[in-house]
This record gives C-alpha cells, sequence and structure tokens, in this order.
C-alpha cells in the first residue's frame, strides 16, 4: 500500500508480560559433517536448559505447552518437515508447534510467533529452535538456493546471488548519498573484529581497509569480506509468562516493544510514498525528499515499518540513547548502513555518521549514552548466518548481555574448547557495561520482511 | 512344499557412480563419518499463467508492462514486471507497449560469481532501469558494455532474444543506445 489506513497504523500491545529466560546455540561452520541438524538442534536447546537454567532437561521437558521451530529452506536441509524431526528429537512430542519461513528474517518471525503464543495466553514456555543445515551443497548451489529466494520469474535468472541483489542498492546508494567507501568496509572490519571474541563464530578476522576493498569482487562494489557467511548451526531461546519466568530465573528478559514490516519481495517494484515518520522524526528533516526516491533502492520500508511499531510500543524517541545494544542483520555491508537510517539512528541519507562517529563500537570514547554498539555478536558477517538460526542467534546475544552473561557465554574457555577452538591470547570483554536494553533486527531478502524486537531486563 | 516357492528379487542396480564424498569445501572428511552424495536431476513445469504474454511478447520483439486504469492516472504509473492484478485495488490491469525511448540505468552491479546454474557469460553487468512512464525499476542486464560501463544515467535500449527465445526474463537484454 502506498498510503497507510488508521487501522495500518495501530501500536501492537501485549495482553501480558512476555519474557525470555533462557538462550543456547551451537557453533557456526561452513561444514558441520560430525553432526546431523537434529543434533546440532538438540545442543542448542539443551544449552540454554542446562547451561542457561541450571535444569535437568527431563524437568525442563515437564513445561512447555507450545513449540516454535524456524528454518528459512528445505531446499538446504532436504527434509520436509523438518521441524518435526526436530520436535521429535528434542522429545516435545505430542506438544503442537509450528515452523516459521519468513526467509532472512525467519529467526525473528519465530521468536516473534513464540511470544504472540505467551502473550495471548494459549502458552506459557515456549522453546524456540533455529537452524539451517547450509553445507549440503557447494557455495555456488547454496547461492542459487538463496536466490530462489528472489522473483524466480523476474530476478532469479539475472545473477542467481543475492550478492548482485544487494550491489544494485549499493550502487545506488553510493551514487545517491556518497558515503566513503571505507566507511562501508569499516562495518565488514568492525564485524569480523568482534567474531574474534566469540567462540560460536565462523569468520572471525582482524582485516585492514585495504584489505578489504582489495579482496576478490562477487558482484561489484561487494567483495568477500562485505558479505556474509553461510553456516550450518542451530540457535534457541525459550520464551516464557511471568509465572514461569520467576519460576525459572531470578533475571528473565522482558519483550518491551516489537514489530514486523514487509515490502515487495522485487526491488524493483518499490514505487515512491511519503517518508513514513519515526517518533524522533519530523517532516521539516524531509523537506528537499520530495525530488528523491522513497524507499527507492536506498532504504527498507520493512524495517522502517516495524521499527515504527517496535519504538512506538515501547516508547522509544532516542533510539541510541533509550537502548544500550544492537543487533543487526548485516548480510552485506550496504544493507547495514541502510539499516541504521530505517531504524533513525540517523536520518536518511546519513548511515554513514553511525560508524564514522564512533557510535556503532563499544570501544570509542563516547558517553555511553551516545553510543550503541552495534553487532558484539560478530553478525552475519563475522559470525553466523544459519539462516533459521540467525534471528535467534541476535536474541540469544542480547539476552546474555542484559543479564550480564556474556562473559560467562565467551569468556569461558569451556565453550572455546568444546568447538576445538583456541581462545585468543589478546581475548577482551564484549560485555556492554550495565546493559538494560537491546534491540534485534532480523532481515530478509532485499526487505521483503523485517522484525524489530526490543528487550529489557526484566527484573 | 513352500520351501519350492518360486520367489522374485528386489534388486538395487548400481550406477558405478562415487557414492562417498572423501572431501567437501576443500576440507578432508575424517574416516568415520559417513558423508554419501546425493544427487538428482529433476524437471518442473512452470507456467507464466497470465504473465504468458509478457514472455511471448519478449520473443516477437515488445516489452510489455500493465497499468491499472482504475487507480492511475492517465500519465505514467506502468507496472514492468506487468502484473495482471492491481495490488492497490485487485482489479485486472491493462496490457500496453513500453516505448523504451530514454531509458536510462538506475543502478548496476557487474557480477563475477553468480550463482550455479546462471546462463550467462561473466563478466556479466546487472542493471536496474529508469523508464519514462514506468514507475517500476526493472532489473535486467547489459549485453554490450566497454571498461567504463555501466554507469548511473547511462542511455540504453532493449533488444531482444528472437531466435531461440530462453522463454525467460534473459530473452530481454539492453545496450548503449549509441
Amino acid at each position: 500500500m502506498l498510503t497507510f489506513g488508521k487501522g495500518n497504523l495501530r501500536v501492537p500491545k501485549l495482553s501480558r508480560n512476555v519474557y525470555i529466560v533462557a538462550a543456547g546455540m551451537t557453533d557456526f561452520r561452513k561444514f558441520y559433517p560430525e553432526k546431523q541438524t537434529v543434533e546440532l538442534c538438540l545442543e542448542a536447546i539443551r544449552m540454554a536448559v542446562m547451561d542457561g537454567l541450571g535444569m535437568e532437561p527431563k524437568k525442563f521437558l515437564e513445561e512447555p505447552n507450545y513449540c516454535v521451530h524456524s528454518q528459512f529452506a528445505d531446499h538446504f536441509g532436504d527434509q520436509l518437515l523438518a521441524a518435526a524431526k526436530v520436535h521429535d528429537y528434542a522429545g516435545f512430542d505430542p506438544l503442537g508447534n509450528i515452523e516459521v519461513k519468513t526467509g532472512g528474517a525467519t529467526g525473528g518471525s519465530a521468536a516473534q510467533a513464540a511470544i504472540m503464543a505467551v502473550a495471548s495466553g494459549v502458552a506459557s514456555c515456549v522453546p524456540v529452535i533455529g537452524w539451517e543445515r547450509m553445507d549440503e551443497v557447494s557455495t555456488r548451489q547454496g547461492n542459487s538456493y538463496i536466490a530462489s529466494a528472489a522473483c524466480k520469474d523476474f530476478e532469479y535468472e539475472l545473477g542467481r546471488s543475492y550478492t548482485t541483489y544487494y550491489g544494485l542498492p549499493m550502487q545506488r546508494y553510493i551514487h545517491e548519498n556518497k558515503p566513503l567507501r571505507e566507511t562501508l568496509a569499516k562495518i565488514a572490519q568492525k564485524n569480523h573484529h568482534y567474531a574474534r571474541f566469540s567462540p560460536y563464530s565462523q569468520s572471525p578476522k582482524d582485516y585492514t581497509i585495504e584489505e578489504i576493498l582489495n579482496s576478490q569482487i562477487v558482484s561489484d562494489p561487494l567483495t568477500f569480506p562485505e558479505c556474509c557467511v553461510m553456516s550450518t548451526g542451530a540457535a534457541s531461546v525459550i520464551i516464557a509468562d511471568e509465572e514461569t519466568a520467576f519460576r525459572f530465573t531470578d533475571k528473565p528478559v522482558r519483550v518491551l516493544g516489537m514489530g514486523a514490516g514487509s515490502h515487495t519481495l522485487r526491488t524493483a517494484d518499490r514505487r515512491n510514498m511519503p517518508i513514513l515518520l519515526l517518533p524522533s522524526e519530523t517532516p521539516e528533516m524531509y523537506k528537499d525528499w520530495p525530488e528523491r526516491d522513497w524507499p527507492g533502492f536506498i532504504s527498507f520500508l520493512a524495517a522502517r515499518f516495524a521499527a515504527w511499531q517496535a519504538y512506538n510500543m515501547a516508547g522509544i524517541h532516542n533510539p541510541i540513547r533509550e537502548l544500550d545494544l544492537l543487533e543487526t542483520h548485516d548480510a552485506f555491508t550496504v544493507s547495514d548502513i541502510i539499516t541504521y537510517e530505517d531504524i533513525g539512528l540517523r536520518p536518511y541519507g546519513r548511515g554513514a555518521e553511525f560508524i564514522e562517529s564512533g557510535e556503532a563500537y563499544l570501544e570509542s570514547d563516547l558517553p555511553s549514552e551516545r553510543k550503541l554498539p552495534t553487532n558484539l555478536s560478530g553478525g552475519l558477517i563475522g559470525s553466523m548466518h544459519s539462516v533459521g538460526a540467525t534471528g535467534i542467534f541476535q536474541i540469544a546475544e542480547i539476552f546474555w548481555q542484559i543479564r550480564n552473561e556474556w562473559e560467562k557465554f565467551h569468556a569461558d574457555e569451556k565453550y572455546w574448547n568444546k568447538y576445538g577452538k583456541t581462545k585468543p591470547k589478546d581475548f577482551k570483554s564484549l560485555q556492554v557495561p550495565n546493559a538494560t536494553r537491546g534491540m534485534a533486527i532480523s532481515h530478509a531478502g532485499t526487505g521483503s520482511h523485517v522484525t524489530a524486537l526490543i528487550l529489557e531486563r526484566g527484573w | 512344499m513352500n520351501n519350492r516357492k518360486i520367489r522374485q528379487h528386489v534388486m538395487i542396480p548400481s550406477d558405478g557412480a562415487p557414492k562417498l564424498a572423501k572431501e567437501w569445501f576443500k576440507e578432508k572428511i575424517p574416516d568415520d563419518l559417513l558423508v554419501r552424495f546425493n544427487p538428482r536431476e529433476i524437471v518442473h513445469v512452470h507456467t507464466y499463467g497470465g504473465l504468458s504474454k509478457f514472455f511471448k511478447g519478449l520473443t516477437e520483439g515488445a516489452l510489455l508492462g500493465t497499468k491499472c486504469w482504475n487507480c492511475g492516472g492517465p500519465e505514467g504509473n506502468i507496472w514492468l514486471p506487468p502484473r495482471v492484478h492491481c495490488p492497490d485495488c485487485w482489479r485486472k490491469m491493462t496490457w500496453m507497449t513500453i516505448d523504451p525511448t530514454g531509458a536510462k540505468i538506475y543502478s548496476h552491479s557487474t557480477t563475477n560469481l553468480p550463482g550455479a546454474g546462471f546462463k550467462g557469460t561473466v563478466p556479466c553487468p546487472l542493471i536496474s532501469l529508469e523508464i519514462p512512464k514506468v514507475w517500476t525499476r526493472p532489473m535486467s542486464y547489459l549485453s554490450k558494455f566497454a571498461e567504463d560501463e555501466p554507469y548511473i544515467g547511462m542511455p540504453v535500449k532493449p533488444v531482444f532474444r528472437r531466435r531461440n527465445p530462453t522463454y525467460t526474463i534473459l530473452d530481454l537484454a539492453w545496450v548503449p543506445v549509441d
């Protein structure tokens, strides 16, 4: 729709409080022949229950009354109804369950489905398990499978790769907004760097900007280190009502705001419309905009709509000041810079400032209220993009941060050893001091589905 | 007596193809793991349904779009890719021939590493187009290009694969106007 009716712009609300009580994940790898999908999924939920809640699985299995499963593409795992196998393998039968599919945003949508189940009163304890087995096919075939989530009639044959489908917006973004090319590379540099401090990550490395820009170009101008990894692995969170949450833990994390948006699957079909303003924005900010395309190629209406709902629901006006950390869906450097603008970290056209100002970095000297450390997990570029797990992985990382448990789940040698890795000698803590609120953005296609989830300390 | 029954056998004929992967993604597979090749060749048939007119048009050298007279005004508002129905009023739209005069490149990305099964040669410049009276930005490719091409704003014109058509969107390409 090009104009909104009052009904479209209702602010979401939950009928009762909903909490996240535990999170778990596997490490993420390009190739994971040691474990089948069901084994990975069981290990992710077992970590949430045993390491997180400190509960015996047998005892925990007495609690759930609904389950949500999260997998992007049956093509990859080559098993229709894979969720039924995961569900059975983890001993959840005969509980009702659904498998959610919204492309790259599958994990974010799955978490929201579980939140809705609990908020409605239908369920009180809902495990959410997400995974993707992307290693059965070559990388080129994997790209072709992912590209079949673009329009098969009008886009797929034109490159069969999302790197091209993001190369097109990237050229246009650079043309219209003129960021330094180096600024985009800095996003990749930051996320590969943060991935070094995660035992779960697939692509940790300290790159120089020159190395990133001089790497092989996949589809211009995107170079290899600017693109997300293709991963196999699993992640889980457990969603609960208030009574269950406080029975499980003294420190549950509460859902403060949530939103979901969509836009045409084909980037081509995005007709011009007036900019949907966030609570912090005014029409004057965009008075010269009628000359330009919006959303066009350089913004995601779906992300803007999701953020609009989540901010209005949470009562957030200034996200940098009012949030302590952020996880974005950094599938490509360009999608990340666009997202900064869609979610109002900067007005449209000025996303580069969020990187150049240092606000996106935990280490920057700015006062904490002027920082919003972003993708401390390493994100999709540095850590993982096991598609069905990704949105859940983001929520897990925010959950640990808000509970001041980042070190428990990243610094402990136990996890590095578990995955056969060596903790770096120059290891540093990425715990955000006194983190109380965080937001996760889960994103599909070239912005066909986007979810926003705002979490805060619930105790 | 029963022992003398004639029983048929179920056979699994050997196709002689290698069954187990020794390495994958340049990693050697440990001996204790079985990683089995699972090849396949599958044919789907896909209908273009109400959009058949568009793909047939390409093979005849015509670029067709659709327009909703119920919602759109007299000028512009042409859909390319076309849709049979208008997403704003759900009425059927009207087919019309698009005049590509004045078409320009809106954005571009030259791929070196397309996904498996891509039909073209590489490097291949993929492009998005800005066409007068068309309010979408269709994706296509530039089939002839010099070193400094494509660029945003570059004037282009369509060419059609009328001989040996693929009956896909690849039957439409764009070339420099000059």
